[in-house]
C-alpha cells in the first residue's frame, strides 16, 4: 500500500551520504548496501510508465504578471482605469484600485499561434514547445505562504519539498551527485524549508549551490575545498585517520555507525575532486555560452544558472531548481511595473530560450520537464501610484515544456480581465499531481508515514490534468 | 508496515461480504468518499440528525436507507437514490441542499457505488484503531519489582526490570565499563563537555565504593549541567531566536526563556511546577520580583513557535497560531499528535474534533499576539523592576523635555510674529501664526518636531519577555474541516475525554483555563505527563526511549519495550517530587547505565538493536558537544554564563528578501548560547543533526554523512581548533613523547601506547618532509605538522564518539 518502505531511522543511521548539504548516492550504495541492502537513493521503478525523467524548475521569485506576459486581455485594454466589474477576493494582500492595462503589446507566435508579449522576444520563438496553463490558482496571497505552497504543497506547515518527494520516489541516476539541487535559492519566504526534506530521510534534502545574495559564479557547495592543505598532505592525513579509526574499532568491536563514518571520510575526499568538474563551465563551447547569454552582463548571471542546470540534468540529477531572485524580490512589482518587468524579462528571456534550444538539440527535452512560474501572479488592478500590480494567487499563468507535455498548447483560462482562474482551473496541488504523473509517480501512492499519518505532496487534494499530456 | 497491517485488518473485518474490499478500494473510500459524505451529507444525515430518517454514516445505514428507501444499491449507481439525488436527476430530490457537487465528486460517488460501496465497519475497525483502552490513556500501573536470577548484577530496582527481560530470553548484560569510560560517558552526558585530566585522575585514585556516585553529584552540581540538560528541554520546546517561516524576524527576548530553563534545571525546580509555569506562569502569585519575572518568562513556551506573520487572513493566522501551540502542547506534554483533529477526528487516536476545539478555546482565550496585521506582532510581557521604572521615567522625562522645547519655541516664535504684526499695524492676527514664521524659524521648528517624533517612535527596549496574557474568554465553535468560515457546534473548553485518571478540570468564564489545564497535566494520576517525561530522560541518557517515539504515545507510536519499567520510573519520579536530579542519580547509579558498550557475542547476535539494553549504546557527540569539545581541548572555550549573542534587534529581520545573512555565529562561548536562527541553523550544527527548531523534538536523529566529513576535513573552525591544540601542546614543557600523551588525554581521556606514539612521530616527520619545499622555516614546519596531526586526532572516531 505504501511506496518504498524505508525506515527513516535506518536510512539516517546507516547512510554515509545522507544530507545536510549534499547527497551522494554512490557513497550510500557503498556503505548501506553492505549493511542492510537498502540504498535510499537507488533508482526505483516508477508507478507507471514515465514520460519525464527529471524536472528543471525555473522559479520566478516575486510573482510575474500573467496579463503582461502570456495571457493577453483585450477587455483590460479597453477598460483601463475603470473599476473591476466584479468583486475582488475576500482576502487581499494590499488594496488595489482600478483596472490597469498592460504596457506591452502581445503578438501570436509560431505554428501554434500562442500569445506572448513583447517582454519575451526570444522565448516567443520557442513557443511551439510551451504548454501554457492560464488557469493556475493557489491559496496564499503573501510571498512566504505562497512560495512554500509552490515548493512543498503547504503554506503553514513544514513539509518536504517537491524535489525531495521526487528523489524519494525515484532515487537518482547518478551516484556521484545529489539527487536534488537548487541553484541560488532565496533564503527568505521559508528559506531552506523550500528545499528541505522535512520528515523524509535527510538524504532527500536539496543541495543548495549558493543563495540569492551571491552571483551564480560563486554558487558552490560548502567545504568542498581545503584552503590550506595540499592534496598530498590531505592524503597523508586520511591514511593516518584510517589507521586510528581501525585501531579504535578493535577496541569497540563492530559498530555500524563507526564503519559508516570511516567510509564517509574516504568518499568525501573523492567528492572533492568530482563535484567541481560538474560546476566548471569553462569546457563549454563559446557558441553554447552565447546561447545562454554568458557573454552579456544582463543575462550572464541567470544564463550561468541555466547552463549549470543543463549540466546537472545531463549528469542524472533528478530535480534541479534555478531561482531568479535579486535583492528586491525580483518580479514583485507593486509599483513601477514597466521598468521592473522589463528588466526582469531581459535577464531571463534569452537564457531560458537558450536552455530549451540546447536541451532540444541534445535530445534531452523529451524526457526533461521544464516548469516555469512564480509563487503567484499579479492583479489586473493597479497599485502603487497606479503603476504597479499586487499579488494575485487567484489566477495566473505557469508553463511547462518537454517531458511529455503538449507543445504549443494552452490550457484553461482566466476571466476577461485576468483576475480569477475561470475555465479548467488548475490548483498548485493539481499541478504537483500532474508533474508527479509525468515522472511516473501516482501522487496518491507516493506517501510517507510520519507522526501518525501518511503524508503526500498533495495532502488530500490534487487532480492529474491529463489534457496536458502529449 | 502498521498502515499495511491496518488495511489487512480492515479488509479482514468484513467477513460477510463475498469479495472483501481491497486495500486500494478502502483507500479510495477514505480519501475520496468519506470526506465528501462528512462534509456534505452527514450534518443532516448522520449521528446527530437523521432527516427523512436517513443516515449516511455506515454501509448498513446506507443499505437500510430512509423514508424513500435504500440509499444505494451496491454495484448499480443508476438504481441508487443517492446517485440520482446528487446528479439532480429528479426534480424533487436534489442533494446536497447547499449546492450541487462537482462533477469530480459525483464521479467519485458513482465509482464507489460501482465497486460495491466499500465502507469499513466502524464498530469493529473504529474500536481497533481509535482504542480508548490503549495503554497510554490509563494511569501508570504499580508494577511489582521482578524477581531475577543474577542478584549480584542488579544493583538497583531499576536494574531488576532490565535484567528480568534479558533473563527471560536467556541473555546476560554486558560487563561493567572501566573507570575511564565511565567518567567520560557521565561527564559528556551530564555537562556536555569532556572530563579534564585532573577530574580523571581524581576518579581513578578514588577507591571508595561510591566514587562514581560522587562524580555524578559533582557533575549535577555544576552550572554546566543546566547548560546541557536545559538544551534538551529547548529541543522539546522548539526554542529559537528567530521566527523562521515566512518572516524571519528576531526573537530578541527569547534568550531570557533559554536562561530561565537553564536556571530552573540547575536549581532542580520540581518539573510539575516547571510545567505549570510554562503554561500559566503569568497567572500564578509570586513572592518577589525575581519569581514574578521567572514565571512571566516561562510562558515564552507558548509563544516561541514559528508563526506565519504575513498571513493576510487574520482569523486564519490566529487559528494557525493556536494550532501550533496546541500541537506543541500535545507532543511535548501528552505525547499525542493533536493537530490532526483540527480538521477531522484523529484517524488513529481517540481524539475528536470536539476535543481539539475544547482545548483550542483555552488558547484562543489567551493573548499570544498583539496584532494580526502583517507583519504581525507577538505579545511580550514587560518585566517590572526598579530598572524598568527608572528607564520609563527617564524616557518620559526626555519626551516631556522635547515637548516643552517645541512648545516654548512655538510660543517664542508666535510672540515675535505678533509683535511684528502689531508693529505693522495689523491688529487681528490669523489663527495659525506658523504660516507667517520666517523660513529659518519654520525649518528649525520642523527639525525640533522631527526629533520629538523620532523619540516617540523609539521607546527604549524595556526589559520584556515573549509570553502570553489572558484575552477575552471564549468557547470556540468547531471549524468544519478546519475552515474558520464554516462553524459548527460550540465546544465548551475542556480536556480530551479519552485521557483517563485525573478529574477533568472545570473551566470558568473569567479565566482562559491555562492554569487548570496545567494542573490537570501534573495530577499524579495523569497517565501521560510523567511517562512522557521520564521516557525522554531515558532517551537522553541511553540514546533510545523505552518508547522509541518520544513525541507519540498514541496508537501509531511504538509500544514501550519495558512497560513496567516505564510505569515504575514514572511513579518513582512523581513520588520523588518530580525531581530531575533524583532521576539522574537513579539512572546513573544503576548497573544498566554502567555497562560496557561492548556486548557479549550472544547479545550482539540476538539483540543487535539493543532493544533490551544489554549493553550501553555507543553514541556520537551531539552538535553542541562536538563544537564545545573542539573549543575545550584547543583551550579556546569561553565559559561565560547566560545572556544573548544575538546582534539583530528584537523583531528585526535576520533574512529578508535580499537573502543577506545577518546571523553571526562567531563566538567561542558554549554552543548553547549561539543564536538558533530558524531557516539558517549554524551549518556545523545543521550537519551534525541539530533538530529542526520549528517542531518539538525529543529524539534527535544521528546521521553519518559525507558532508560532515567534508566539514571535519576542510572547515576553518576545525582547522583552527587543531591549530589551537597544537599551540597548546607545543607551549607546554616536556618532550614530544609527553606531548603526545597529553594530546591523547585531552582529546580522548586516555593514555597512549608506545606503539601509537611511534606512529604519530613517524607521521609528524612525513608531514614535515612534505612541506620542506613550501615552508623554509623549520619551526613553522614543525608547528604545521603538529597542527595536521591534531587535525587527524580531532577528526577521528574516538574524539566524536562516546562509549
Amino acid at each position: 500500500m505504501f511506496h518504498h518502505r524505508i525506515s527513516r531511522r535506518r536510512a539516517l543511521k546507516r547512510s554515509a551520504a545522507g544530507f545536510g548539504s549534499l547527497a551522494l548516492a554512490s557513497l550510500l550504495s557503498e556503505t548501506t548496501s553492505a549493511s542492510d541492502g537498502v540504498d535510499p537513493l537507488a533508482v526505483r521503478p516508477p508507478h507507471h510508465v514515465a514520460s519525464a525523467k527529471r524536472i528543471i524548475f525555473l522559479f520566478m521569485s516575486g510573482g510575474p504578471s500573467q496579463v503582461d506576459t502570456f495571457d493577453p486581455k483585450p477587455l483590460l485594454d479597453r477598460d483601463d482605469g475603470k473599476p473591476l466589474p466584479f468583486d475582488k477576493p475576500r482576502v487581499q494582500f494590499n488594496s488595489t484600485g482600478n483596472l490597469l492595462k498592460s504596457p506591452w503589446r502581445f503578438r501570436q507566435h509560431g505554428d501554434s499561434g500562442l500569445w506572448v508579449s513583447e517582454l519575451f522576444p526570444h522565448l516567443a520563438q520557442r513557443v511551439d514547445d510551451l504548454c501554457m496553463i492560464h488557469s493556475m490558482h493557489g491559496t496564499n496571497a503573501a510571498h512566504g505562504g505562497a512560495v512554500m505552497k509552490v515548493h512543498t504543497g503547504s503554506d503553514n506547515f513544514i513539509r518536504p519539498s517537491i524535489g525531495s518527494w521526487v528523489s524519494y520516489g525515484l532515487g537518482t541516476e547518478n551516484g556521484n551527485l545529489p539527487a536534488f539541487v537548487t541553484i541560488c535559492p532565496t533564503l527568505a519566504f521559508g528559506g531552506i524549508n523550500n528545499w528541505s526534506s522535512a520528515f523524509l530521510p535527510a538524504v532527500y534534502q536539496g543541495t543548495a549551490f549558493g543563495d540569492a545574495s551571491v552571483p551564480s559564479e560563486r554558487a558552490k557547495v560548502r567545504y568542498i575545498r581545503n584552503s590550506r592543505l595540499s592534496r598530498e598532505v590531505q592524503q597523508l592525513q586520511l591514511e593516518r585517520l584510517g589507521q586510528l579509526n581501525r585501531e579504535h574499532q578493535l577496541q569497540t568491536g563492530p559498530e555500524a555507525s563507526l564503519e559508516a563514518r570511516i567510509n564517509s571520510f574516504e568518499l568525501a575526499f573523492r567528492m572533492q575532486s568530482e563535484l567541481p568538474k560538474v560546476e566548471d563551465l569553462s569546457g563549454e563551447s563559446k557558441a553554447t555560452q552565447q546561447l545562454y547569454g554568458l557573454d552579456d552582463p544582463v543575462t550572464a548571471n541567470f544564463g550561468r544558472m541555466c547552463l549549470m542546470a543543463r549540466r546537472f540534468a545531463e549528469s542524472g540529477v533528478r530535480f534541479i531548481q534555478v531561482t531568479h531572485n535579486d535583492n528586491k524580490v525580483q518580479w514583485d512589482q507593486h509599483a513601477d511595473l514597466k521598468n521592473g518587468h522589463e528588466k526582469n524579462a531581459r535577464e531571463v528571456d534569452l537564457p531560458i530560450a537558450g536552455l530549451l534550444a540546447d536541451l532540444k538539440a541534445r535530445g534531452m527535452l523529451d524526457d526533461t520537464l521544464i516548469w516555469w512560474g512564480g509563487e503567484f501572479g499579479r492583479t489586473p488592478t493597479a497599485e502603487g501610484g497606479n503603476n504597479g500590480r499586487d499579488h494575485n494567487p487567484d489566477g495566473f499563468t505557469m508553463w511547462l515544456a518537454g517531458g511529455g507535455v503538449k507543445g504549443g498548447f494552452r490550457y484553461g483560462s482566466s476571466d476577461d480581465y485576468g483576475y480569477y482562474a475561470a475555465e479548467n482551473k488548475v490548483h498548485i496541488h493539481d499541478l504537483h499531481a500532474t508533474m508527479l504523473h509525468l515522472l511516473g509517480l501516482d501522487h496518491e501512492r507516493l506517501t510517507y508515514r510520519y507522526a501518525g499519518r501518511d503524508f503526500r505532496l498533495t495532502d488530500v487534494e490534487g487532480n492529474v490534468v491529463d489534457d496536458l499530456f502529449a | 508496515m502498521i498502515g499495511a497491517l491496518l488495511c489487512m485488518l480492515l479488509a479482514a473485518d468484513e467477513p460477510a461480504r463475498i469479495a472483501p474490499p481491497t486495500a486500494e478500494q478502502l483507500r479510495f473510500f477514505e480519501t475520496r468518499v468519506r470526506p465528501l459524505l462528512v462534509e456534505h451529507c452527514q450534518k443532516c444525515h448522520g449521528s446527530k440528525k437523521q432527516w427523512a430518517g436517513l443516515r449516511l454514516d455506515s454501509r448498513e445505514a446506507l443499505l437500510r436507507g430512509g423514508d424513500s428507501g435504500a440509499a444505494i444499491v451496491p454495484g448499480e449507481p443508476a438504481k441508487s437514490l443517492l446517485i440520482r439525488a446528487v446528479r439532480h436527476e429528479d426534480e424533487k430530490l436534489k442533494m446536497p441542499e447547499d449546492g450541487k457537487l462537482s462533477d469530480r465528486q459525483i464521479a467519485d460517488l458513482v465509482r464507489w457505488v460501482e465497486i460495491g460501496a466499500p465502507f469499513p465497519d466502524a464498530s469493529k475497525t473504529g474500536a481497533r484503531s481509535r482504542d480508548p483502552k490503549h495503554w497510554a490513556f490509563q494511569p501508570p500501573t504499580v508494577p511489582a519489582i521482578p524477581a531475577v536470577k543474577n542478584g549480584d548484577w542488579s544493583q538497583t530496582n531499576l536494574d531488576k526490570f532490565v535484567l528480568a527481560k534479558l533473563e527471560a530470553v536467556g541473555l546476560s548484560p554486558a560487563e561493567k565499563a572501566d573507570k575511564r569510560t565511565l567518567i567520560r560517558r557521565a561527564t559528556f552526558d551530564l555537562i556536555g563537555l569532556p572530563p579534564t585530566s585532573a577530574e580523571i585522575d581524581a576518579f581513578l585514585a578514588d577507591d571508595r565504593s561510591d566514587a562514581f556516585a560522587q562524580v555524578v553529584d559533582r557533575l549535577l552540581a555544576s552550572p554546566a549541567y543546566g547548560e546541557r540538560w536545559g538544551r534538551h528541554w529547548l529541543d522539546v520546546a522548539r526554542y529559537a531566536d528567530s521566527n523562521g517561516l515566512d518572516e524571519n524576524i528576531a526573537h530578541g527576548n527569547a534568550w531570557r526563556y533559554r536562561d530561565h530553563v537553564v536556571a530552573a534545571f540547575n536549581r532542580d525546580q520540581p518539573i510539575d511546577r516547571f510545567i505549570v509555569e510554562q503554561l500559566a506562569g503569568d497567572l500564578l502569585p509570586a513572592a518577589d520580583e525575581a519569581q514574578r519575572h521567572a514565571q512571566l518568562i516561562a510562558t515564552g513556551f507558548l509563544s516561541i513557535g514559528p508563526k506565519v506573520l504575513a498571513e493576510v487572513d487574520p482569523s486564519k493566522m490566529q487559528m494557525d497560531i493556536v494550532d501550533e501551540q496546541l500541537d506543541s502542547i500535545g507532543r511535548v506534554f501528552l505525547g499525542l499528535t493533536l493537530g490532526c483533529a483540527r480538521c477531522h477526528d484523529h484517524k488513529f487516536d481517540p481524539i475528536e474534533t470536539a476535543d481539539y476545539y475544547g482545548l483550542a478555546g483555552i488558547l484562543k482565550s489567551t493573548r499570544t499576539m498583539d496584532t494580526y496585521t502583517k507583519v504581525a506582532k507577538w505579545h511580550e510581557n514587560e518585566l517590572p523592576s526598579a530598572t524598568l521604572t527608572a528607564m520609563r521615567a527617564e524616557y518620559e522625562a526626555q519626551l516631556a523635555t522635547k515637548k516643552k522645547i517645541v512648545e516654548e519655541f512655538v510660543a517664542q516664535a508666535d510672540k515675535q510674529v505678533r509683535e511684528k504684526l502689531a508693529a505693522d499695524g495689523n491688529v487681528k492676527p490669523p489663527d495659525k501664526l506658523e504660516t507667517l514664521y520666517p523660513d529659518a524659524t519654520k525649518a528649525e521648528l520642523t527639525k525640533l518636531r522631527e526629533a520629538l517624533t523620532t523619540l516617540e517612535k523609539n521607546p527604549p527596549n524595556y526589559p520584556a519577555a515573549m509570553g502570553v496574557a489572558e484575552d477575552k474568554i471564549i468557547d470556540l465553535a468547531i471549524h468544519v474541516r478546519g475552515n474558520p468560515l464554516k462553524l459548527g457546534d460550540v465546544v465548551p473548553r475542556r480536556t480530551p475525554l479519552v485521557v483517563g485518571g485525573p478529574q477533568p478540570p472545570q473551566f470558568g468564564p473569567t479565566e482562559s483555563g491555562r492554569r487548570q489545564l496545567a494542573e490537570w497535566l501534573i495530577d499524579p494520576q495523569h497517565p501521560l505527563t510523567a511517562r512522557v517525561l521520564v521516557n525522554r530522560v531515558w532517551r537522553w541518557h541511553f540514546g533510545r526511549g523505552l518508547v522509541r517515539t518520544t513525541e507519540n504515545f498514541g496508537l501509531l507510536g511504538e509500544a514501550p519495550s519495558h512497560p513496567e519499567l516505564l510505569d515504575w520510573l514514572a511513579r518513582r519520579f512523581v513520588a520523588d517530587g518530580w525531581s530531575l536530579k533524583s532521576l539522574h542519580r537513579l539512572i546513573l547509579n544503576s548497573g544498566t547505565y554502567q555497562q560496557s558498550s561492548s556486548p557479549s557475542a550472544e547479545v550482539a547476535a540476538r539483540d543487535p538493536e539493543n532493544r533490551l539494553f544489554g549493553r550501553f549504546n555507543v553514541r556520537r557527540l551531539e552538535a553542541e558537544e562536538a563544537r564545545d569539545s573542539l573549543l575545550a581541548v584547543s583551550g579556546q572555550l569561553d565559559a561565560t554564563f547566560g545572556g544573548t549573542l544575538l546582534k539583530v534587534k528584537n523583531r528585526d529581520y535576520l533574512f529578508d528578501h535580499t537573502s543577506i545573512d545577518k546571523t553571526d555565529y562567531t563566538s567561542s562561548r558554549r554552543s548553547l548560547y549561539l543564536p538558533v536562527i530558524r531557516n539558517n541553523i549554524f551549518d556545523l550544527f545543521q550537519l551534525l543533526d541539530f533538530p529542526d527548531p520549528a517542531v518539538p523534538s525529543g529524539d534527535r536523529a544521528m546521521t553519518t554523512v559525507a558532508p560532515q566529513a567534508l566539514m571535519m576535513l576542510n572547515s576553518d573552525f576545525v582547522m583552527q581548533s587543531a591549530d589551537g591544540l597544537a599551540a597548546r601542546l607545543l607551549g607546554e614543557p616536556g618532550d614530544d613523547d609527553q606531548r603526545l600523551s597529553r594530546m591523547h588525554v585531552l582529546a580522548y581521556g586516555r593514555e597512549t601506547s608506545a606503539e601509537e606514539r611511534q606512529k604519530h612521530l613517524a607521521f609528524l616527520i612525513k608531514v614535515e618532509q612534505s612541506a620542506v619545499a613550501s615552508e623554509p622555516d623549520p619551526d613553522k614546519r614543525r608547528r604545521q605538522a603538529w597542527s595536521v596531526l591534531c587535525h587527524v586526532i580531532l577528526a577521528a572516531n574516538e574524539f566524536i564518539y562516546v562509549r
